[in-house]
């Protein structure tokens, strides 16, 4: 749980983690007033946060230890948005980790609704690792 | 332009249209430039918007850069067409090449590529005052939407 207070921006956008476990981690966000767009919807950046922190956490589930010396950063994120998030809302982001090898790994998510499960937005992402100093 | 009091402010003497959303007001981010076809933006990295690693979290770039994109979108299709039939994204693709860090000031621009009746395209760049470095770059899909119910 305390993994999620780690990305000073996810905590301060409100994100909590439901789940953390190998390679895998949920995230829900409550949504309220703070996280709208100009169209009063949901902030596609809402969701994007909590998306690209799924997949960072899920690695440092796998890497563990080798988190500090060559921390794991987001190079590609595709989304694809699907329907409208309303303030209020809760958003539930679960993903996993594809692939991960020496310099680079993948990942997936979803955001659903909680309650009617809407899918809402999917993600792919691809994470580059610093190799390692000789 | 720039003021002491002017984060999260829209642009001076344009009318309140041209505020950021509340999500971005909440980041602090401000709205330096908002003309047909091109917006800028701009943000001073704290703490706050940080990952793990200390720099900037990719959601602070996808936000601003969506925010850039969609008053890009609006400012071609004028206010009066998007109240009517807003424009909601359906997909993004960021590239995201160096990390900023706190203190450093983050400038988003957003161009429009084209503005169709049904679909809209817009490209962003993020870069760090002074430096013009590259920092992220994303492109942008609207679907402009039938009028809302209600």
């Amino acid at each position: 749980m305390a993994e999620t207070l780690r990305a000073p921006f996810l905590a301060y956008v409100g994100a909590v983690a439901e789940e953390v476990s190998e390679g895998y981690v949920r995230l829900a966000l409550v949504t309220g007033p703070q996280h709208a767009d100009a169209n009063g919807d949901v902030h596609t950046g809402a969701l994007t946060t909590v998306m690209d922190s799924v997949i960072g956490i899920a690695l440092g589930t796998l890497r563990g230890e080798r988190v500090t010396r060559r921390p794991h950063a987001t190079i590609e994120m595709s989304t694809s948005f699907y329907a409208h998030a309303t303030p209020g809302d809760e958003l539930i982001a679960e993903g996993r980790v594809l692939q991960l090898s020496e310099l680079v790994a993948f990942g997936e998510v979803e955001a659903r609704r909680r309650g009617d499960g809407e899918l809402l937005a999917k993600a792919r992402l691809t994470f580059a690792i610093p190799a390692a100093r000789t | 332009m720039r003021d002491d009091e002017g984060r999260g402010s829209g642009v001076e003497g344009q009318g309140l249209e041209h505020a950021p959303s509340p999500f971005v007001q909440m980041i602090g981010a401000k709205i330096e430039e908002w003309r047909e076809g091109y917006v800028r933006l701009s943000l001073i990295l704290e703490e706050r918007h940080t990952n793990p690693n200390g720099v900037s979290h990719g959601g602070v770039l996808t936000t601003l850069m969506d925010e850039a994109l969609g008053a890009v979108i609006a400012s071609v299709r004028g206010l009066e067409a998007m109240r009517a039939a807003p424009h909601a994204t359906v997909e993004m693709n960021v590239s995201f090449l160096a990390g900023p860090r706190p203190g450093d000031e983050i400038v988003i621009e957003g161009r429009a590529l084209k503005v169709g009746r049904s679909v809209a395209f817009g490209e962003a760049e993020a870069r760090r005052r002074g430096k013009d470095d590259l920092i992220a770059k994303g492109r942008f899909t609207y679907v402009i939407q039938g009028p809302r119910n209600g």
